[in-house]
Protein backbone atom coordinates (compact mmCIF):
# COMPACT_ATOMS: atom_id res chain seq x y z
CA UNK A 1 0.00 0.00 0.00
CA UNK A 2 1.29 3.43 -0.88
CA UNK A 3 2.28 5.52 2.09
CA UNK A 4 0.99 9.07 2.28
CA UNK A 5 3.44 9.92 5.03
CA UNK A 6 6.82 11.60 4.49
CA UNK A 7 10.10 9.82 5.18
CA UNK A 8 10.73 9.97 8.94
CA UNK A 9 13.67 12.17 9.93
CA UNK A 10 13.94 11.05 13.55
CA UNK A 11 12.87 8.23 15.87
CA UNK A 12 9.64 9.99 16.95
CA UNK A 13 8.51 10.40 13.34
CA UNK A 14 9.42 6.75 12.72
CA UNK A 15 7.07 5.78 15.55
CA UNK A 16 4.34 8.16 14.39
CA UNK A 17 4.50 7.00 10.75
CA UNK A 18 4.68 3.30 11.68
CA UNK A 19 1.68 1.18 10.72
CA UNK A 20 0.62 1.10 14.40
CA UNK A 21 0.88 4.87 14.81
CA UNK A 22 -0.93 5.70 11.57
CA UNK A 23 -3.65 3.08 12.20
CA UNK A 24 -4.50 4.71 15.54
CA UNK A 25 -4.29 8.23 14.11
CA UNK A 26 -6.48 7.41 11.09
CA UNK A 27 -9.11 5.42 12.95
CA UNK A 28 -12.28 7.26 14.01
CA UNK A 29 -12.68 5.24 17.19
CA UNK A 30 -9.21 4.00 18.23
CA UNK A 31 -7.91 7.22 19.87
CA UNK A 32 -11.09 7.98 21.88
CA UNK A 33 -11.39 4.32 22.91
CA UNK A 34 -7.78 4.18 24.10
CA UNK A 35 -8.31 7.50 25.91
CA UNK A 36 -11.39 6.08 27.64
CA UNK A 37 -9.45 3.06 28.92
CA UNK A 38 -6.58 5.41 29.87
CA UNK A 39 -9.00 7.52 31.97
CA UNK A 40 -10.54 4.51 33.75
CA UNK A 41 -7.04 3.15 34.45
CA UNK A 42 -5.64 6.47 35.71
CA UNK A 43 -8.54 7.21 38.08
CA UNK A 44 -7.98 3.70 39.51
CA UNK A 45 -4.27 4.52 39.98
CA UNK A 46 -4.94 7.95 41.50
CA UNK A 47 -7.86 6.79 43.66
CA UNK A 48 -6.10 3.77 45.17
CA UNK A 49 -2.94 5.83 45.77
CA UNK A 50 -5.13 8.42 47.52
CA UNK A 51 -6.52 5.69 49.82
CA UNK A 52 -2.98 4.54 50.72
CA UNK A 53 -1.57 8.07 51.10
CA UNK A 54 -4.44 9.12 53.39
CA UNK A 55 -3.60 6.14 55.61
CA UNK A 56 0.10 7.09 55.62
CA UNK A 57 -0.87 10.63 56.60
CA UNK A 58 -3.10 9.24 59.38
CA UNK A 59 -6.11 11.04 57.89
CA UNK A 60 -8.36 8.10 56.92
CA UNK A 61 -8.53 4.34 57.35
CA UNK A 62 -6.50 4.34 60.59
CA UNK A 63 -8.25 1.12 61.67
CA UNK A 64 -6.21 -0.63 58.98
CA UNK A 65 -2.56 -1.42 59.56
CA UNK A 66 -0.31 0.09 56.90
CA UNK A 67 0.62 -3.40 55.68
CA UNK A 68 -3.04 -4.40 55.32
CA UNK A 69 -3.92 -1.20 53.47
CA UNK A 70 -0.98 -1.68 51.16
CA UNK A 71 -2.01 -5.29 50.47
CA UNK A 72 -5.58 -4.14 49.69
CA UNK A 73 -4.72 -1.28 47.36
CA UNK A 74 -1.36 -2.02 45.72
CA UNK A 75 -2.48 -4.79 43.29
CA UNK A 76 -5.13 -2.41 41.90
CA UNK A 77 -2.70 0.50 41.71
CA UNK A 78 -0.33 -1.68 39.68
CA UNK A 79 -3.08 -3.15 37.49
CA UNK A 80 -4.33 0.37 36.74
CA UNK A 81 -0.80 1.62 36.12
CA UNK A 82 0.04 -1.16 33.65
CA UNK A 83 -3.22 -0.52 31.76
CA UNK A 84 -2.58 3.25 31.75
CA UNK A 85 1.00 2.71 30.53
CA UNK A 86 -0.10 0.42 27.68
CA UNK A 87 -2.92 2.71 26.51
CA UNK A 88 -0.71 5.77 27.05
CA UNK A 89 2.04 4.26 24.89
CA UNK A 90 -0.48 3.50 22.13
CA UNK A 91 -1.86 7.07 22.31
CA UNK A 92 1.74 8.32 22.14
CA UNK A 93 2.55 6.36 18.97
CA UNK A 94 -0.23 8.15 17.06
CA UNK A 95 1.29 11.62 17.63
CA UNK A 96 4.81 10.86 18.90
CA UNK A 97 6.61 13.86 17.41
CA UNK A 98 3.86 16.28 18.52
CA UNK A 99 4.03 14.98 22.09
CA UNK A 100 7.82 15.11 22.19
CA UNK A 101 7.82 18.90 21.64
CA UNK A 102 4.99 19.51 24.10
CA UNK A 103 6.38 20.77 27.43
CA UNK A 104 3.43 19.38 29.41
CA UNK A 105 4.05 15.91 28.02
CA UNK A 106 7.73 16.17 28.99
CA UNK A 107 6.77 17.48 32.45
CA UNK A 108 4.30 14.64 32.82
CA UNK A 109 7.01 12.07 32.05
CA UNK A 110 9.38 13.82 34.50
CA UNK A 111 6.74 13.88 37.26
CA UNK A 112 5.97 10.18 36.63
CA UNK A 113 9.67 9.40 37.03
CA UNK A 114 9.78 11.42 40.29
CA UNK A 115 6.66 9.61 41.55
CA UNK A 116 8.43 6.33 40.79
CA UNK A 117 11.59 7.43 42.63
CA UNK A 118 9.51 8.60 45.62
CA UNK A 119 7.77 5.22 45.71
CA UNK A 120 11.08 3.33 45.39
CA UNK A 121 12.71 5.36 48.20
CA UNK A 122 9.67 4.81 50.43
CA UNK A 123 9.59 1.09 49.67
CA UNK A 124 13.31 0.37 50.05
CA UNK A 125 14.20 2.79 52.87
CA UNK A 126 11.23 4.09 54.93
CA UNK A 127 9.22 0.87 54.66
CA UNK A 128 12.05 -1.23 56.16
CA UNK A 129 10.91 -0.28 59.67
CA UNK A 130 7.16 -0.62 58.88
CA UNK A 131 6.60 -3.28 61.54
CA UNK A 132 7.48 -0.67 64.20
CA UNK A 133 4.76 1.82 63.08
CA UNK A 134 2.45 -0.48 61.15
CA UNK A 135 -0.63 -0.11 63.37
CA UNK A 136 0.12 3.35 64.78
CA UNK A 137 -2.26 6.17 63.85
CA UNK A 138 0.77 8.49 64.01
CA UNK A 139 3.13 7.89 61.12
CA UNK A 140 6.87 8.65 61.01
CA UNK A 141 7.97 11.77 59.14
CA UNK A 142 9.38 9.75 56.25
CA UNK A 143 6.02 8.09 55.60
CA UNK A 144 4.18 11.41 55.77
CA UNK A 145 6.66 13.00 53.42
CA UNK A 146 6.33 10.12 50.92
CA UNK A 147 2.52 10.35 51.01
CA UNK A 148 2.49 14.14 50.56
CA UNK A 149 5.05 14.00 47.74
CA UNK A 150 3.07 11.20 46.10
CA UNK A 151 -0.19 13.18 46.14
CA UNK A 152 1.48 16.36 44.84
CA UNK A 153 3.31 14.47 42.08
CA UNK A 154 0.26 12.51 40.92
CA UNK A 155 -1.86 15.68 40.92
CA UNK A 156 0.85 17.17 38.72
CA UNK A 157 0.71 14.14 36.42
CA UNK A 158 -3.08 14.49 36.04
CA UNK A 159 -2.78 18.24 35.44
CA UNK A 160 -0.08 17.82 32.78
CA UNK A 161 -2.05 15.00 31.16
CA UNK A 162 -5.05 17.30 30.77
CA UNK A 163 -2.87 20.25 29.74
CA UNK A 164 -1.43 18.19 26.85
CA UNK A 165 -4.92 17.93 25.33
CA UNK A 166 -5.31 21.72 25.41
CA UNK A 167 -1.87 22.61 24.05
CA UNK A 168 -1.37 20.15 21.16
CA UNK A 169 -0.53 22.08 18.04
CA UNK A 170 0.76 25.12 19.95
CA UNK A 171 4.37 23.97 20.07
CA UNK A 172 4.92 22.46 16.65
CA UNK B 1 -24.96 3.84 17.75
CA UNK B 2 -23.54 6.95 16.09
CA UNK B 3 -26.92 7.43 14.36
CA UNK B 4 -28.74 7.19 17.69
CA UNK B 5 -26.55 9.85 19.30
CA UNK B 6 -26.71 12.03 16.17
CA UNK B 7 -30.54 11.83 16.18
CA UNK B 8 -30.66 12.58 19.90
CA UNK B 9 -28.45 15.63 19.46
CA UNK B 10 -30.58 16.84 16.52
CA UNK B 11 -33.67 16.57 18.74
CA UNK B 12 -31.94 18.36 21.65
CA UNK B 13 -31.30 21.26 19.28
CA UNK B 14 -35.10 21.74 18.97
CA UNK B 15 -35.71 21.93 22.74
CA UNK B 16 -35.54 24.79 25.26
CA UNK B 17 -32.03 23.55 26.14
CA UNK B 18 -30.59 25.47 23.21
CA UNK B 19 -31.91 28.81 24.49
CA UNK B 20 -30.78 27.83 27.95
CA UNK B 21 -27.28 27.05 26.71
CA UNK B 22 -27.13 30.38 24.84
CA UNK B 23 -28.26 32.19 28.00
CA UNK B 24 -25.46 30.54 30.02
CA UNK B 25 -23.01 31.84 27.41
CA UNK B 26 -24.13 35.40 28.19
CA UNK B 27 -23.38 35.11 31.92
CA UNK B 28 -20.36 36.71 33.53
CA UNK B 29 -19.20 33.44 35.06
CA UNK B 30 -19.09 31.81 31.62
CA UNK B 31 -16.86 34.69 30.46
CA UNK B 32 -14.53 34.15 33.42
CA UNK B 33 -14.19 30.46 32.58
CA UNK B 34 -13.71 30.82 28.82
CA UNK B 35 -11.41 33.82 28.85
CA UNK B 36 -9.01 32.08 31.23
CA UNK B 37 -6.98 29.55 29.27
CA UNK B 38 -6.69 27.26 32.31
CA UNK B 39 -10.36 27.51 33.38
CA UNK B 40 -11.64 24.38 31.62
CA UNK B 41 -8.49 22.23 32.08
CA UNK B 42 -8.46 22.95 35.84
CA UNK B 43 -12.18 22.13 36.12
CA UNK B 44 -11.43 18.85 34.30
CA UNK B 45 -8.52 18.05 36.65
CA UNK B 46 -10.83 18.67 39.66
CA UNK B 47 -13.43 16.42 37.99
CA UNK B 48 -10.87 13.63 37.45
CA UNK B 49 -9.51 13.66 41.01
CA UNK B 50 -13.08 13.56 42.37
CA UNK B 51 -13.81 10.57 40.13
CA UNK B 52 -10.59 8.94 41.36
CA UNK B 53 -11.61 9.37 45.02
CA UNK B 54 -15.20 8.17 44.57
CA UNK B 55 -14.42 5.37 42.10
CA UNK B 56 -11.61 3.93 44.23
CA UNK B 57 -13.89 4.08 47.30
CA UNK B 58 -16.59 2.21 45.33
CA UNK B 59 -14.01 -0.32 44.15
CA UNK B 60 -12.60 -0.96 47.65
CA UNK B 61 -16.10 -1.48 49.06
CA UNK B 62 -16.95 -3.83 46.18
CA UNK B 63 -13.75 -5.80 46.75
CA UNK B 64 -14.59 -6.19 50.45
CA UNK B 65 -18.13 -7.38 49.67
CA UNK B 66 -16.65 -9.83 47.15
CA UNK B 67 -14.14 -11.05 49.79
CA UNK B 68 -11.26 -9.96 47.54
CA UNK B 69 -9.68 -7.24 49.73
CA UNK B 70 -10.05 -5.53 53.09
CA UNK B 71 -10.75 -8.84 54.83
CA UNK B 72 -9.01 -7.62 58.02
CA UNK B 73 -12.07 -5.41 58.69
CA UNK B 74 -15.81 -6.07 58.81
CA UNK B 75 -18.17 -4.85 56.06
CA UNK B 76 -19.66 -2.11 58.32
CA UNK B 77 -16.12 -0.86 59.11
CA UNK B 78 -15.18 -0.84 55.42
CA UNK B 79 -18.47 0.92 54.59
CA UNK B 80 -17.80 3.55 57.26
CA UNK B 81 -14.37 4.22 55.71
CA UNK B 82 -15.46 4.47 52.07
CA UNK B 83 -19.12 5.56 51.92
CA UNK B 84 -18.51 9.21 52.88
CA UNK B 85 -15.85 9.33 50.15
CA UNK B 86 -18.33 8.01 47.59
CA UNK B 87 -20.98 10.65 48.43
CA UNK B 88 -18.71 13.64 49.11
CA UNK B 89 -16.74 12.60 46.04
CA UNK B 90 -19.94 12.60 44.01
CA UNK B 91 -20.79 16.11 45.24
CA UNK B 92 -17.28 17.24 44.24
CA UNK B 93 -17.75 15.59 40.81
CA UNK B 94 -21.09 17.37 40.30
CA UNK B 95 -19.65 20.75 41.38
CA UNK B 96 -16.64 20.45 39.05
CA UNK B 97 -18.95 19.11 36.33
CA UNK B 98 -21.09 22.25 36.71
CA UNK B 99 -17.98 24.36 36.08
CA UNK B 100 -17.37 22.44 32.84
CA UNK B 101 -21.04 22.73 31.88
CA UNK B 102 -21.04 26.47 32.54
CA UNK B 103 -17.89 26.96 30.47
CA UNK B 104 -19.15 24.96 27.47
CA UNK B 105 -22.97 24.79 27.67
CA UNK B 106 -23.68 24.04 24.00
CA UNK B 107 -21.00 21.37 23.75
CA UNK B 108 -22.54 19.59 26.76
CA UNK B 109 -26.26 20.24 26.79
CA UNK B 110 -26.81 19.88 23.04
CA UNK B 111 -25.05 16.54 23.09
CA UNK B 112 -26.75 13.13 23.24
CA UNK B 113 -23.74 11.49 24.90
CA UNK B 114 -23.92 14.01 27.78
CA UNK B 115 -27.58 13.20 28.50
CA UNK B 116 -27.05 9.44 28.31
CA UNK B 117 -24.23 10.02 30.82
CA UNK B 118 -26.62 11.95 33.10
CA UNK B 119 -29.23 9.15 32.91
CA UNK B 120 -26.55 6.54 33.70
CA UNK B 121 -25.42 8.69 36.64
CA UNK B 122 -28.97 8.92 38.03
CA UNK B 123 -29.48 5.16 37.63
CA UNK B 124 -26.15 4.54 39.40
CA UNK B 125 -27.06 6.86 42.28
CA UNK B 126 -30.42 5.11 42.83
CA UNK B 127 -28.93 1.61 42.62
CA UNK B 128 -26.10 2.66 45.00
CA UNK B 129 -28.56 4.14 47.54
CA UNK B 130 -30.71 0.99 47.55
CA UNK B 131 -27.62 -1.24 47.57
CA UNK B 132 -25.93 0.54 50.48
CA UNK B 133 -29.16 0.51 52.50
CA UNK B 134 -29.68 -3.23 52.02
CA UNK B 135 -26.00 -4.13 52.66
CA UNK B 136 -25.92 -2.00 55.81
CA UNK B 137 -28.95 -3.68 57.33
CA UNK B 138 -27.89 -7.20 56.28
CA UNK B 139 -24.33 -6.68 57.55
CA UNK B 140 -25.56 -5.26 60.87
CA UNK B 141 -27.85 -8.25 61.41
CA UNK B 142 -25.24 -10.73 60.17
CA UNK B 143 -22.46 -9.44 62.46
CA UNK B 144 -18.70 -9.39 61.79
CA UNK B 145 -18.71 -12.71 59.94
CA UNK B 146 -21.43 -11.65 57.45
CA UNK B 147 -20.89 -12.85 53.91
CA UNK B 148 -22.67 -11.24 50.97
CA UNK B 149 -24.81 -13.44 48.75
CA UNK B 150 -24.29 -13.83 45.00
CA UNK B 151 -26.87 -11.17 44.10
CA UNK B 152 -25.26 -8.59 46.40
CA UNK B 153 -21.82 -9.26 44.94
CA UNK B 154 -23.19 -8.94 41.39
CA UNK B 155 -24.92 -5.65 42.23
CA UNK B 156 -21.67 -4.31 43.71
CA UNK B 157 -19.82 -5.10 40.47
CA UNK B 158 -22.71 -3.72 38.39
CA UNK B 159 -22.15 -0.37 40.15
CA UNK B 160 -18.43 -0.50 39.27
CA UNK B 161 -19.34 -1.23 35.62
CA UNK B 162 -21.85 1.63 35.62
CA UNK B 163 -19.11 3.99 36.86
CA UNK B 164 -16.88 2.83 33.98
CA UNK B 165 -19.73 3.43 31.50
CA UNK B 166 -20.26 6.94 32.94
CA UNK B 167 -16.53 7.68 32.54
CA UNK B 168 -16.61 6.33 28.97
CA UNK B 169 -19.52 8.63 28.10
CA UNK B 170 -17.69 11.51 29.79
CA UNK B 171 -14.72 11.01 27.49
CA UNK B 172 -16.89 10.59 24.38
CA UNK B 173 -18.72 13.90 24.97
CA UNK B 174 -15.67 15.45 23.31
CA UNK B 175 -16.04 13.26 20.21
CA UNK B 176 -19.82 13.40 19.73
CA UNK B 177 -21.19 15.04 16.60
CA UNK B 178 -22.59 18.32 17.97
Amino acid sequence: MASYYPEPTNIWESIEYSSLGTSIAESLWAFPTLETIHVIALVTVFGTILVMDLRLLGLAGNKWTVLQMSKDTLPWTWAGFVLAAITGTLLFTSKASTYMVNPYFLWKMGLLALAGLNMAYFHFVTYKTVTEWDSSPVMPGGAKFAATASLVLWLGVVFCGRAIGFTLGIYY
Amino acid sequence: MGDFFFGLTEWLRTTFLLDWAFWIETTGFNKVLVTNFWGVPIAQVLHIIGIGAAFAATLMLTLRISNMAGMSRSVPEVSARYMPWIWWGLLWIIASGMLMLWAEPVRNMINGVFWVKMILLLVTVFITLAFQKSVRSAATVGGAGWNAGGGTKMTAWLIVILWCLIMAHGRWIAYAPV
